[in-house]
């Protein structure tokens, strides 16, 4: 079953839209309720002053989530978020995860394959995503290197159209990757994407994915990166040990993930 | 890692028990019953906690003062205070990796020593690093006098209390409002610092055996006596409080049972070596009388010594950044160790209240920064620097002890990935010296300090009799 990490700033009022709770229905949720503390306060000093409030909260978005597939919650309190989710993401074996936005009914989904992302997995995740249900795709890609685009994007649909999913593409050539993606998000209700490394981008203008939410003010779908996908694309800048170690972590504690089983180990 | 001590019974005159959960530590996150604490905090961050806290009053405040007290000998004043904190970080490392929770010797050594101990330790450290707060925001003062000196703006040694208390009640401020960020900026304080220092020991260094330069005049190693040298310690030992803060954030450290002894027992290594060769270079390069007359700031003279105006304004630079640093984690602690005492019931449940806005907590930043304000405004160095010493001294060596009656009769819970050397030598020797060093201190700190014991003691028994904290021994 694939698995979606759905982090919620819970103790600011952060909630999820119908669209996008119909939408996730084929998936495992796992609701993360976090509440990020500033320094100067002990994470514990937060929970025991908050814990019962944020429960309620995060179990009432749990229920709503008990559809298609299961929902589960989970609250941390933390002194950096990003953090938790990529610890959280490992241990349940997440295989993507939501940036909420506001949506209605979601009749077409904007997928972007722009950038150094792991353009199969992404693809399998929206067949499973989108299942047998009347939910439209559209595949974009930004780059400068027209014919070669052009083929990915054709590759990249062909067994999303033999599934029988109402599939187009969209290219942009020669167009800051963002603002094109931006554009071609008019007229869709939410976005995928794949994860990427940390790059200087995104530690300047944040999260590259919270910023096409917030631009878009749809939800944004995110599809986790995995250690072996590194070997197979080459250049991609490697993770901190730290990383490392807890995606180990993750799959050792949920040996029969989705996919737990058929990831070699990093030192191998 | 194994469950924390089990139990604690009773109230405190307010109806009020004590918060004890079951939780499971991982290397990650603390795990509750309904929702995980993340840990945040690697040996950088731990490291740079320890440093931070530590190497401002050493280097920058003290050797003038030091150097008139004990003459070239400072330096082995220095690092007395070095070995009794190495003595101690080791105990105290094991014991943060049996308890990595928030709260650092208060919660040791209430869980075994009992409540009456933990009250007196919990409360005491809570005035200890307001005392050392204090002390900071005096060392911050008078470096900020000598900054406007070195632009040119001449002022002399009036305004040093009143920018003292205004830096405290800007840090209390920024507390509250929240400081983004504020660790990050700490470890490049921490870096700058280091650096700064390296660069001056090694030319003063290089000048002090008399590779370059002029060959000073030997001095005498101890003109006034080896008892000098012991109250010299003593007083100095305020340099080494900073290790002890790493505890107090055990809670949120990843992989405790690494990082805790490696920045504890790190940060101490670290800045005794760099104490004890910084006193060395400055008594070689001014000698200890003039050092002694130039007071709090001696620093900026031995800089200018070596590497002239360059080397005046590094000091200078230097001494207001780590004296903020110093004042700022210390505030931070206070927070702490209220919250720490506050969650066993042992002070009103209201003195934990974050505030949603800016998710601080600032009754406990209240408690901290009211007293620190009224001790700085008396602007006694030596007074502020001693009291504080005292009061963790106690802790200290309460800690050593803690660690002895917890070995010797070791419950299930009690579980630490790193066991300190040396048992039981090593926590004994910690706690004579920890002890003993409280003995050679003025008898006007000394005064202070056991009122404040004596104080604390008595809120326990009016407050919180009934709360019972030891954990199953």
């Amino acid at each position: 079953m694939t698995r979606i990490l759905v982090p919620l700033a819970i103790l600011e009022g952060e909630s999820v839209s119908a669209g996008l709770v119909d939408l996730l229905a084929p998936l495992d949720v796992v609701v993360l309720g976090y509440h990020e503390v500033p320094e100067q306060t002990p994470p514990d000093q937060a929970r025991l002053q908050y814990e019962e409030r944020a429960t309620d909260a995060l179990a009432d978005v749990a229920a709503e989530f008990d559809g298609g597939g299961t929902a589960e919650y989970r609250l941390v309190f933390t002194h950096d978020r990003e953090q938790t989710f990529e610890r959280v993401a490992a241990e349940v074996g997440a295989d993507a995860y939501a940036v909420p936005g506001a949506t209605g009914p979601v009749d077409r989904l904007l997928v972007t394959l722009t950038g150094d992302v792991a353009v199969s997995r992404i693809v399998s995740f929206v067949a499973t995503l989108v299942g047998d249900r009347d939910i439209g795709v559209t595949l974009f890609l930004a780059t400068d290197d027209e014919p070669g685009g052009r083929e990915l994007l054709e590759r990249t649909a062909a067994p999303l159209a033999d599934r029988g999913v109402d599939v187009g593409t969209e290219l942009a050539v020669d167009e800051p990757p963002l603002e094109a993606l931006l554009d071609a998000a008019v007229g869709h209700d939410a976005i995928v994407m794949g994860e990427r490394a940390p790059s200087l981008l995104s530690l300047v203008f944040g999260e590259t994915a919270e910023r096409v939410a917030a631009e878009s003010v749809g939800p944004v779908l995110v599809v986790r990166r995995v250690e072996d996908e590194e070997d197979e694309e080459g250049e991609e800048a490697e993770e901190d040990g730290e990383a490392e170690e807890s995606e180990e972590r993750g799959r050792d504690e949920d040996g029969n993930g989705p996919r737990g089983s058929d990831r070699p180990s990093p030192d191998q | 890692m194994g469950e924390p001590p089990p139990s604690a019974t009773g109230t405190n005159v307010e109806g009020e028990a004590p918060l004890i959960e079951p939780t499971i530590e991982t290397e990650e996150a603390t795990i509750t019953d309904d929702a995980e604490l993340e840990r945040t905090l690697g040996l950088p961050g731990g490291l740079s906690i320890g440093i931070g806290t530590m190497i401002g009053a050493g280097i920058f405040v003290f050797p003038g003062i030091a150097a008139g007290q004990a003459g070239p000998a400072a330096s082995a004043s220095f690092a007395i205070g070095a070995v009794v904190a190495l003595l101690v970080a080791l105990p105290t490392s094991e014991l943060a990796t049996a308890m990595p929770k928030s709260g650092g010797g208060y919660y040791f050594i209430s869980r075994a020593l009992g409540s009456l101990a933990g009250a007196v330790v919990g409360l005491s450290l809570w005035f200890g690093l307001v005392f050392a707060t204090a002390f900071y925001l005096v060392g911050f003062g008078y470096y900020a006098v000598d900054t406007l000196a070195e632009v040119g703006v001449a002022v002399g040694e009036g305004p040093v209390i009143p920018i003292a208390v205004l830096a405290g009640a800007a840090f209390v401020v920024l507390n509250v409002t929240g400081t983004e960020n504020a660790a990050k900026l700490q470890n490049g304080v921490v870096a700058l610092l280091l650096s700064i220092l390296v660069v001056f020991l090694t030319v003063g260094g290089l000048d002090a055996v008399g590779l370059i330069g002029e060959p000073a005049t030997p001095e005498r190693f101890a003109p006034f006596g080896p008892m000098r040298v012991f109250t010299t310690a003593a007083l100095v030992f305020t340099s080494y409080l900073g290790f002890a803060q790493v505890a107090t954030v055990a809670g949120e450290m990843k992989d405790p049972g690494r990082n805790l002894p490696l920045a504890m027992v790190g940060s101490v290594l670290v800045v005794g070596v760099l104490y004890v060769a910084t006193i060395f270079v400055a008594t070689s390069g001014l000698g200890s009388d003039t050092l002694g007359d130039l007071g709090e700031t001696a620093m900026v003279e031995v800089g200018r010594h070596y590497l002239g105006p360059v080397g005046a304004f590094a000091i200078v630079f230097g001494g207001l950044l780590a004296t903020m640093s110093s004042a700022n984690a210390s505030v931070l602690s206070t927070s702490r160790a209220i919250y720490a005492v506050s969650k066993d019931a042992l002070l009103p449940r209201g003195a934990t209240r974050i505030n949603l806005r800016y998710g601080t907590p600032h009754v406990a930043l209240g408690m901290a920064g009211g007293p620190i304000l009224v001790l700085t405004a008396t602007g006694r160095v030596e007074l502020l620097a001693e009291v504080a010493s005292f009061l963790h001294l106690l802790m200290y060596g309460l800690m050593c002890v803690a660690l002895i009656v917890l070995r010797r009769d070791e419950p299930e819970w009690y579980d630490p990935d790193f066991r300190a050397p040396g048992y039981p030598v090593v926590p004994a020797l910690g706690a004579i010296a920890s002890f003993a060093l409280i003995a050679f201190m003025q008898p006007g700190s000394r005064y202070v300090g056991a009122g404040i014991v004596v104080a604390t003691a008595a809120w326990y028994v009016y407050y919180a009799r009934d709360v019972d904290l030891k954990g199953a021994l």
